[in-house]
């Protein structure tokens, strides 16, 4: 209770900094806008010369992607601490300062940043998700609404997973970070479409090593009357927690990176 | 029981060269930050840390503030093994850095010393009680609702401090605090520090390159040097081992006769001055000045002892640093 009511804290008094220079905010916040404007276009686009990709509409395309915007930046955004710079908070020896604080490490990481300009990018998100809605003519249900969030919350955790492999990489001093770019955005940009359109190695890539496909796609199917993999009912409520599973095993290795950090010395 | 013990602490790294070529793998050096350094201190001391760049300082600080693990030995502050008990330990000492600013940069400070209170779990009345007190003594009051990225050096370092003292830590690290600071706030940050040790019972660990911090404040003086440590006592003591040469600053109104002067001593003119060099411990001060005065009418003089700086870099060279 205690660690969230320091997050918050924090997260407040990073909103005002950030606000500090509220010309830099709002010209960044419309440079995220059109960036991911045009990536949602590129979807309509593809949406308009086929109509349709194997048994998705247009529709579900939008819903896909919206889905997937809105998880990535929100995770951007409040855990930035983790998907920003992680080398530059040892090089700074702002991760020296951590240990000297009464609390634990990841917390301290997490409290540390914010990015609010992701704003736009999750507007466009919620957009390309409402349209998608539409189209498709989702009939939104209670267990729909719980399996719409807990893949969200679950993608949230796998997300923070992924960037945490570059930590872990930086504390070794070890340069990875097109490496894992390759599966954190490489894994943004090809699960904005569903996975199943995609040949075998790819698909095993998003559905095991990546899961993003059993966390925020084998929902979003089951949202859309469509199961993928044959993955319904019951099941489909347990995909998601793939990625609780990956997050405690980053977690995890995170742990010993940081023992490793503090015998090797700085 | 001391308050800080710490025995046999053996720390090294290892540095990879470049690789060379025609080589496959880089070549390591290990460096010795540290070897068997023990010493101990008691609660409410002022323990100054001195030695060239490189000597250890810094690690034996990261490893008593429990950042760093050490290789073997052992460690205890208040009972505790700072790199065991990290959260325990860190929660009752507080650390500055000279050079590195630990307050969040486009806040104003107060809005960063509420942050460090929940971090801290500080009560809302000892906190109310303890910034007032610090503000008081460090003079922040007009500073509090300024952003810590307009503050001057002096200024931030005063911020820094208080920052680090809200949960009223027993035991303070300071890493050349004094360093880039104007004569001004260097004496008002060496006062505060005084008092805060002598009224509150603060145990500070101080290191740094400024000897007049060293003379100003610390009772005890330790030496370290390629991760040995190499004196450990009181800084007179310290001194007087190489403060081996004093210089007398002598002008007369007419030429002088020195042909009284013993031959031990040297003679230098410089304008109008003489400059006399002796060893005190050979020739006693007082025939000096006998001697001196049988050689003409003295208009003035100066004794002196050597800069400490100088005694310092004396020191290093003899110990080989």
């Amino acid at each position: 209770m205690n660690t969230i009511k320091l997050y918050l804290h924090s997260m407040k008094m990073l909103l005002k900094s950030q606000m500090q220079y509220p010309w830099s905010f709002c010209l960044q916040t419309i440079a995220q806008i059109v960036m991911e404007g045009g990536e949602m276009m590129a979807v309509l686009l593809v949406v308009n010369r086929f109509q349709a990709l194997n048994q998705w509409t247009g529709g579900d395309l939008l819903f896909f992607f919206g889905i997937m915007s809105i998880t990535f930046y929100l995770t951007e955004c409040f855990g930035r601490g983790i998907t920003g710079n992680f080398a530059a908070l040892i090089r700074s020896g702002n991760l020296d300062t951590f240990f000297l604080r009464p609390r634990g490490i990841m917390t301290q990481v997490l409290c540390h940043a914010i990015d609010p300009r992701r704003i736009g990018c999750i507007a466009v998100g919620v957009a390309a998700l409402v349209l998608g809605c539409r189209q498709s003519r989702v009939i939104w249900t209670l267990p729909k609404i719980f399996l719409f969030t807990e893949a969200v919350f679950f993608g949230m955790l796998l997300i923070l997973g992924l960037f945490l492999i570059e930590a872990v990489f930086a504390v070794h001093s070890v340069k990875s970070i097109e490496l894992v770019n390759a599966v954190t955005y490489g894994g943004r940009s090809a699960c904005q479409y569903p996975v199943d359109i995609y040949p075998g190695p790819l698909r095993v890539l998003f559905g095991t090593l990546a899961p993003f496909g059993l966390v925020l796609q084998v929902p979003s199917a089951v949202i859309l009357d469509k199961p993928m993999m044959g993955i319904d009912g019951f099941l489909a409520f347990l995909c998601p927690l793939t990625g609780l599973l990956f997050f405690a095993f980053m977690y995890f290795v995170f742990q010993k990176a940081m023992k490793y950090y503090r015998s090797t010395g700085s | 029981m001391h308050f800080i013990e710490v025995e046999n602490l053996n720390k090294s790294f290892a540095v990879r060269k470049k690789r060379e070529k025609g080589h496959f793998t880089r070549e390591k050096t290990i460096i010795h930050a540290l070897q068997d350094v023990s010493f101990t201190v008691d609660e409410g001391e002022l323990l100054g840390y001195i030695g060239p760049n490189g000597a250890g300082k810094s690690t034996s600080v990261k490893i008593l503030s429990g950042i760093l693990t050490p290789d073997s030995g052992k460690a205890s502050v208040g009972g505790l093994t700072p790199w065991l008990d990290r959260k325990n330990h860190v929660q009752r000492i507080g650390v500055v850095f000279g050079q590195r600013m630990q307050l969040w940069w486009d806040v104003p400070i107060v809005d960063s010393y509420q942050l460090l209170k929940d971090i801290y779990k500080v009560s809302k009345a000892n906190y109310e009680k303890r910034l007032e007190e610090l503000v008081d003594a460090l003079d922040l009051e007009s500073l509090l609702h300024t952003p810590l990225r307009l503050m001057s050096l002096g200024q931030r370092m005063r911020a820094e401090l208080c920052g680090s003292l809200l949960h009223s830590p027993r035991l303070l690290f300071l890493d050349e605090p004094t360093i880039g600071l104007d004569a001004v706030s260097k004496l008002k940050l060496r006062e505060f520090l005084q008092k805060e040790n002598r009224e509150k019972g603060t145990t500070i660990l101080l290191t740094t390159h400024d000897m007049e911090d060293i003379a100003a404040l610390c009772s005890r003086v330790m030496v370290l040097g390629h991760g040995k440590k190499l004196f450990d006592g009181q800084l007179p003591d310290l001194l007087s081992r190489y403060d081996t040469l004093r210089t007398i600053r002598v002008r007369y109104n007419a030429p002088p006769d020195f042909s009284a002067l013993p031959e031990s001593c040297t003679l230098q003119k410089e304008g109008d001055n003489y400059i006399i060099t002796y060893a005190p411990a050979k020739l006693p001060t007082a025939e000096i000045i006998a001697r001196l005065q049988q050689a003409g009418r003295m208009q003035e003089m100066t004794a002196q002892s050597q800069n400490i700086d100088h005694l310092i870099a004396r020191m290093y060279r003899e110990m080989d640093l």
